[in-house]
């Protein structure tokens, strides 16, 4: 380790003291100064770790989740960063905080969730070290994030030229991600996917990826999951889906918390149960499962391995409040709120109350439009079938008036509507109805109301 | 009643900022009211020419579509449209859609893409975008002012014949410089404004669906219970207003 960074990581771990001193949770801080100092400081700091990034709009966070759980669950150790530091900073704090002084970090792998514009920064000083990317999928995000999906694909191409050598594991039923292969010229890619579809989902999705990224004509479908993925194939310049060596054939049940699959690894079938609620994380538990590949378990491990799998902050998180306590979801765009939506019209009684709440601060996305995009219409048809007296729809956070516009057009009854938005009032309202309840909620929602709910209930901890 | 009919032209291309939303605000407080509506989506290639609409809806797009788009729409769409707006039908044009709807959009490169030039404006390509919450006054949502979000890199500028269907209280607007918002033209309502639109703006909804209604002898239209459109409106409007 050269002086200049030994300095820095110095400097950096005496950043992190010191705010812990000062009761703040260390997240990015120690990362800016340190980069400040050596900016390629994570050539260093990564040099003896294998690096897992993980990138890609939707299920980032529970893609990285499961896959620390796989390499934990078999004896190898990782290190993680929290959701919330997904950016350069937050990468390289995570890195000083599991440091030693002289700069030493002792885990087998680092498991790091990109920002899809940040990747090209993280990557940028990793060209010399043992690295894989792993693309969940390419969505329409927050729209006034990067505009277009054709933006946030060439963020992460950007992403993956720093890094010419690394393995790439891409989801081969997005026709967007798997575009990676054609323009990086990485030659170690494996897919992961799912074979024949989903029952459930209508085709009458939003699809972000409606034209070919090559020719732009309509693409057509062999099958289809949700969203634009699928088995897609351009019947113009033959552009198609490539096989997936690790693949869901068929789900046999979709249950509240889990998935009960045939699953195969390079084309050796076997029966498995994916412990992830709803179908969006099938996919989640498939890009968990090629990493176990990847890190060279055998199938039998992987297979046992997706059985244990756990949820991360927000993802249908169990919270004791009142008598018989609430699940709390978090919501970021179109596509996963459909895909909770899908989940709800499923699982949701007229003995549950819903709680919706949006705020519009830039991590939520500041144009709250994407709400219409959402298609509440199935979840309104189910709940008048088994709606109940007693049944509430609460709406908070600073646009919550907007979501009961959407949900009053998507044929809600308004008379169940209950608008609050002090978070503590809105808490006690909720222990008293001694009824289960479903929030909703979009990111800085959820962590404002975690807050007050930790004063009247215990809370899993989560590195912010 | 009579059937109030309804195109979504390109709905699935121009679908980027949950513009669809405004179809299902004007056809709810449509049928709400009575009426029977009907949504017909019209997307690329051959129509039939005969169907008649009281309202065509056009929303805004990503750009790598909307490339797509301007090849279809003058081997098929643009003789027919300009004809419904010079023969008064009702149209509802956001971003994307507004744009279309001009002589011309000029690009950063400086290249002239001709576009439909059914309303005398044009549009030209500028850095940064204009993005957020946008407020602004039209006597067409009664007394209070619309709120919207806008997320738009040209700058539109309106010609002679043409006037705008709002003035700017906050945001950018048509271009940042003049004041302006949007633009009006026989029955025709542009707009920079998505969130979508119409559903917290019902004053104005009303207003469009009456330009459309004037055909089928409807002047007036019955009281809805908006107040929970309102509130969202006047939520915005303390917000960002
Ligand atoms: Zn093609």
């Amino acid at each position: 380790m050269g002086i200049r960074s030994s300095f820095a990581v110095m400097v950096g771990k005496a950043t992190a003291k010191l705010l812990h001193i000062m009761g703040k949770g260390a997240t990015s801080l120690p990362g800016v100064v340190t980069l400040k100092l050596c900016p390629n400081v994570l050539a260093t700091l990564a040099r003896d770790i294998k690096v897992i990034c993980v990138t890609g709009t939707n299920g980032k966070t529970t893609t990285c989740h499961a896959i620390a759980d796989i390499i934990s669950a078999n004896g190898y150790t990782c290190l993680t960063n929290s959701a919330g530091a997904n950016m350069i900073n937050g990468v390289v704090s995570c890195f000083m905080n599991a440091s030693s002084l002289t700069g030493k970090v002792k885990r087998d792998y680092a498991v790091l969730e990109c920002d899809e514009a940040s990747l090209r920064h993280i990557t940028k000083s990793m060209g010399s070290l043992d690295v894989t990317v792993v693309v969940t999928n390419v969505f329409r995000d927050q729209l006034d994030r990067y505009g277009e999906v054709l933006t946030t694909l060439d963020l992460i191409k950007q992403g993956l030229a720093h890094i010419p050598n690394a393995r790439l594991v891409l989801n081969a039923d997005c026709s967007l991600t798997s575009s990676l292969v054609e323009s990086t010229k990485h030659g170690d890619v494996l897919f992961f996917g799912v074979n024949g579809g989903f029952e459930s989902t209508s085709s009458s999705d939003i699809s972000d990826a409606v034209y070919c990224i090559r020719c732009k004509t309509k693409y057509k479908y062999h099958s289809h999951t949700f969203g634009h993925l699928g088995d897609f194939y351009c019947e113009s310049c033959g552009y198609h889906r490539q096989k997936p060596s690790v693949a869901v054939d068929e789900v046999t049940s979709f249950n509240a918390d889990s998935a009960d699959v045939l699953m195969s690894i390079d084309d050796k079938q076997y029966e498995a149960k994916i412990t992830l609620p709803g179908a969006y994380n099938i996919y989640n538990g498939l890009a968990a499962a090629a990493i176990g590949r990847v890190i060279g378990l055998d199938d039998k491990k992987i297979i046992a391995s997706m059985s244990s799998l756990t949820t991360p902050f927000g993802r249908m998180e169990h919270v004791a409040l009142g008598e018989k306590g609430v699940e709390m979801i978090l919501v970021k765009n179109p596509a996963g709120f459909n895909e909770v939506i899908s989940f709800l019209t499923k699982h949701c009684t007229g003995e549950d109350d819903i709680l919706f709440g949006l705020n519009d601060n830039s991590a939520d996305g500041t144009d709250v439009s994407w709400i219409w995009d959402v298609e509440f219409e199935k979840l309104g048809e189910r709940l008048r079938e088994v709606t109940t007296d007693s049944q509430t729809f609460f709406f908070t956070g600073k646009r919550g008036e907007d979501l009961q516009v959407r949900l009053k057009y998507a044929g809600f009854d308004t008379g169940k509507f209950k608008l609050e938005k002090d978070y503590r009032a809105l808490i006690q309202r909720l222990m008293g109805t001694g009824r289960h309840t479903y929030m909703v909620l979009s990111y800085t929602v959820m962590l404002g109301l975690r807050d007050k709910l930790a004063e009247v209930a215990p809370l899993k901890k989560y590195a912010r | 009643m009579d059937c109030i009919k309804i195109c979504h032209l390109y709905h699935d291309i121009l679908n980027l900022y949950g513009d669809t939303g405004n179809v299902v605000t004007m056809k709810k407080r449509l049928e709400w009211r009575g009426f029977e509506v009907s949504v017909t989506d019209l997307s690329f290639g051959e129509f039939d020419r005969n169907d008649k609409f009281d309202i065509i809806f056009i929303g805004g797009g990503q750009d790598f579509e909307q490339g797509i788009l301007t090849e279809d729409l003058f081997k098929y769409k643009a003789g027919w449209l300009t004809e419904q707006i010079e023969n008064d039908t009702t149209v509802l044009a956001i971003c994307g859609g507004y744009q279309m709807l001009g002589n011309y959009y000029i690009t950063d490169k400086g290249e002239d893409i001709k576009f439909l030039g059914a309303l005398d404006l044009y549009t030209k390509a500028s850095s940064p975008r204009m993005i957020g919450n946008i407020v602004y006054s039209t006597e067409l949502n009664g007394k209070m002012n619309v709120a919207a979000f806008e997320n738009h890199s040209g700058k539109t500028y309106l010609g002679k014949g043409i006037s705008p269907l709002g003035r700017v209280v906050k945001g950018f607007g048509n271009n940042g410089e003049d004041g302006t918002e949007g633009a009006r033209y026989k029955n025709v309502f542009a707009t920079y404004g998505h969130g979508p639109l119409l559903p917290k703006n019902p004053v104005l909804c009303d207003s469009i669906l009456l330009s459309a209604l004037k055909k089928h002898g409807v002047l007036e239209l019955s009281e809805l219970d908006d107040r929970i459109e309102t509130g969202a409106l006047k939520n915005a409007l303390t917000l960002y207003g």
